[in-house]
């Protein structure tokens, strides 16, 4: 496809009149041929056909172009001439004048990071940080803040919080007397065993399920405690909340955990390292709440200050030794130096890489991922890459596989697993290449079929795209793309799972560790 | 209603159509400016069909036109010379130094020559070194003259028409992007965002304020196709860095009469000036000399210059944008005040 441009030599304004078409719309020309008469400032010029075909024109007789506009295409084929019919006509954009964007950035940072509407600030000229400022002092001035407000007012959207962040406040209270006694004195608690430790708060009144392990010299304490079957905290950790501390079911943190701030909500299945910290700085502050969605996974030596709000939404990636702080560290405000507290989102199966910094104030967009190294100082919209020293948007997280390519790609997931069987020393029979694309290992067979229509010859591990009938005793059906796992299995089940896992595909219902051990 | 968007070019040409029927003493003269070519910027369309006989084309001999228009001045006509490029002034300066200049005090007042020097100058259109400079600073050490440069937030027309009633001789400089842009006039006491005082006088001066007179950071002052240059700076300044600059943008740059830059310098306490033609010996150096022996005091930092770099204008676009005063350089400059506040 060719097109006509209205170039910009012997023209001395920024606009030239298109006075004739030598041709009509849709004629066909050759190459050399005159197809239209411009009149510029400095002369009357006929242009010409830069080549053969059918001329597509974008604008019609006396129309005032913008120099360096397409105003005509030469479709050499009928493909390229359907294929300009399905564009929209080209308009010239205008460029914004001045003053198209009403507010500051640091007036736009602040209503964004308080969730103040701009409109709502009537104002000839600029609206301004002190404009914000105002408006908040006289929001704040009408409505007294109350206590227990957790999230001040910030947006959850995008974040699917953990179902205790709704928990009943009358759940998992701890006797007055019983809380003073482990404040008073900490040492003796982490001193008990674990047994020791869950059958001691669960008679002070804090919920604790069944299976619960907290690890040698681990201390938990807060006013309210509710953790649920199956949780594992490591050795030498130490929990002490102002309000509560709620972890949802069978989500383990490595040793040396230390989590410290007002209100703490943690999801099921979430999966933490070693060394980690939640709190530093400010985390005694009204507003220091932390909420943790299911089945996130934080790394080894993960950092994240909270004295306002985190958010942390589900199946979030917060790599090894990542920061996310919620305030700086300033001098003066008198003196001009900034002195920012504020809130940091990650919304849900957003990833973030290693070493990563978020500054206060940061919203991670749905499903964005953040480069290792990066420092991110704003929002990342959803669905994003950033990378870089402040992180830019360079591009989109994931693209759309075609369903041809989706099922390619989960076939080929057999032909790594049995590769990687074989090369554990297992004994794998060799590939049945078919429709469904199978192996067996100790017993068990191991299917791909891109739609599973029912029953199944036991025992067997389906990989499948889509699920629609039941399944027979002893088959395990693993919807890849609904993340979903159906019936039980044994040691191969909890093996494929965990090689899923390493596809970034997790699989509910749990569970996500494997006291049976692997293949 | 407000009256639909008007560009530089049709705001003169309705001017001259409106002073041709106006006066019946106004010639033009200039090269290829008879219809239906209508002149080089099409600033004369439609004027040679309505008035023949008082609409001349020429040779390209600029130094025998400016002397045809002194010797119609002198004697009671009203001629507008159109002179294509501004960078051709030059060819007729001996006339406007040695004689145009001069007459009417030679000749003790008996005499006045009420001629009009029509002329664009500007860059960042790729026409090279001799049809791209702004050669105004040439024409500010020439008494009694008159140098008039209007920019897109001025009533251009308004301009035109007072320089054609002027018994002075005026160079009237008109900016080649402005021909095409679209002129912005005050409403209510404001251009978008930024509101506008607009000072009494033939040549008014235009200031802009980000806070509506209150204290700001420095005055930037400059003139005709600076300006939306400038304006982009000050936006930009005000967008990113909350920091609020007034704009002075006068259109009599001959004689030069600062008392707006003075008064917005006693709110700002610092200036920046912002040209299009080369920095040295410019149009910055001799404000910043006249505003720092006015308001010394005033000044809590040396006022800082923003123009093209010293040389020739290159023809390829990316070296020309290097040469010429930017929006960067003018946030530059404004930064590197000292003690500029937000």
């Amino acid at each position: 496809m060719l097109e006509i441009v209205l170039t910009r030599e012997d023209a001395n304004t920024e606009f030239a009149l298109l006075a004739e078409w030598l041709v009509v719309d849709r004629a066909q020309v050759t190459q050399g041929q005159p197809v239209c008469v411009v009149e510029t400032t400095k002369a009357t010029v006929e242009i010409e056909s830069p080549g053969a075909g059918t001329i597509v024109q974008l604008f019609p007789e006396n129309a005032e172009v913008e120099l360096g506009k397409t105003i005509a295409y030469v479709a050499e084929t009928a493909d390229e001439l359907a294929s300009i019919d399905a564009e929209p006509a080209a308009k010239p954009a205008p460029k914004p004048a001045v003053g198209d964007r009403k507010a500051t950035r640091k007036a736009a940072e602040l209503a964004d990071l308080h969730g103040i509407d701009l409109s709502a600030i009537d104002k000839r000229g600029f609206i301004t940080e002190k404009d914000v400022e105002e408006l908040i002092s006289r929001q704040k001035a009408s409505e007294p803040p109350e206590q227990g407000q957790a999230l001040a007012g910030l947006s959850t959207e995008g974040v699917t919080l953990p179902a205790s962040f709704d928990l009943d406040e009358s759940v998992g209270a701890l006797e007055a007397g019983f809380l003073a006694s482990i404040r008073a004195d900490p040492d003796s608690f982490r001193a008990l065993s674990s047994d020791e430790k869950v059958n001691a708060l669960r008679d002070a009144g804090a919920h604790i399920g069944v299976g619960v392990d907290l690890g040698e010299g681990t201390l938990v304490v807060s006013p309210r405690i509710v953790i649920e079957d199956g949780v594992r905290i490591g050795p030498r950790g130490t929990v002490v909340c102002e309000e509560v501390v709620a972890i949802g079911e069978i989500s383990q943190f490595g040793a040396d955990l230390e989590l410290r701030c007002r209100r703490a909500f943690l999801g099921a299945g979430i999966w933490a390292g070693r060394s980690i910290r939640f709190g530093g700085g400010g985390h005694r502050d009204p507003w220091a709440t932390l909420a943790v969605g299911d089945l996130a996974f934080v790394g080894d030596e993960a950092f994240v200050n909270v004295c306002r709000p985190v958010l942390i939404g589900r199946e979030v990636f917060l790599t090894m030794r990542s920061i996310i702080v919620t305030h700086n560290i300033g001098h003066s405000v008198l003196e001009g130096f900034e002195n920012r507290f504020a809130p940091v989102v990650l919304e849900d199966r957003s990833q973030v890489g290693l070493a990563a910094v978020l500054y206060a104030g940061c919203r991670i967009g749905a499903e964005s991922i953040v480069a290792s190294n990066s420092y991110v100082v704003g929002d990342i919209p959803a669905g994003s890459f950033a990378i870089g020293v402040p992180a830019k948007v360079t591009g989109k997280s994931s693209h759309v596989l075609s369903g041809a390519r989706r099922i390619e790609t989960a076939r080929r997931m057999i032909d790594d697993l049995h590769e990687l069987l074989a090369l554990r020393g297992h004994a794998v029979s060799a590939i049945a290449d078919g429709e469904p694309r199978s192996f067996e290992v100790e017993g068990t067979h191991v299917f791909f079929m891109p739609a599973f229509r029912g029953a199944g010859t036991a025992p067997a591990v389906v990989l499948t795209l889509e699920v629609h009938g039941e399944m027979a005793d002893g088959v395990a059906v693993i919807d890849l793309v609904g993340r979903r796992v159906h019936g039980s299995g044994g040691i191969v089940l909890d093996s494929v799972r965990e090689f899923c896992r390493k596809r970034g595909i997790k699989l509910e219902p749990g569970p996500w560790a494997y006291p049976g051990g692997l293949l | 209603m407000t009256p639909p968007p008007k560009r530089g070019v049709q705001a003169l040409n309705e001017a001259l159509h409106e002073i041709f029927g106006r006066r019946d003493d106004v010639y033009l003269f200039g090269e290829d400016i008879l219809d239906p070519y209508g002149g080089a910027f099409k600033v004369t369309s439609g004027l040679s069909d309505a008035y023949p006989d008082r609409v001349i084309t020429t040779p390209i001999s600029e130094a025998s036109l400016f002397g045809v228009a002194a010797g119609m001045a002198l004697r009671g006509q009203r001629p507008i010379l159109e002179i294509m490029f501004g960078d051709f002034i030059s060819l007729g300066l001996d006339q406007v130094v040695n004689s145009i200049s001069k007459f009417r005090e030679m000749y003790d007042d008996q005499v006045t020559v009420p001629m009009v020097v029509r002329t664009p100058m500007g860059g960042r259109r790729g026409y090279g070194p001799t049809h791209s400079q702004s050669l105004e600073k040439l024409l500010l050490g020439i008494p009694n003259i008159c140098v008039v440069a209007g920019s897109e937030c001025h009533d251009l027309g308004a301009l035109l028409i007072q320089a054609v009633e002027d018994e002075r001789p005026v160079f009237f400089i008109e900016n080649k992007l402005m021909y095409g842009r679209v002129l912005r006039r005050p409403e209510d006491g404001h251009i978008a965002e930024l509101a506008v005082r607009e000072s009494d006088g033939p040549y008014p001066a235009l200031t802009f304020s980000g806070t509506d007179f209150a204290e700001a950071s420095a005055t930037i002052v400059t003139y005709g196709g600076m300006l939306p240059v400038v304006l982009d700076a000050v936006t930009e300044l005000i967008l990113e860095h909350e920091i609020f600059c007034e704009v002075v943008a006068l259109s009599q740059l001959l004689p030069m009469e600062l008392d707006t830059v003075l008064e917005s310098v006693s709110r700002t306490g610092a200036l920046v000036t912002a040209e299009e033609g080369t920095l040295t010996g410019g149009f910055g150096a001799e404000i910043a000399a006249r505003v720092q022996a006015a308001v010394w005091s005033d000044l809590r930092a040396p006022v800082q210059r923003v123009a093209a770099r010293d040389g020739i204008i290159p023809s390829a676009r990316l070296l020309e944008d290097a040469m010429l005063p930017s929006v960067d350089d003018i946030v530059a400059a404004v930064s590197a005040l000292e003690g500029v506040r937000s």
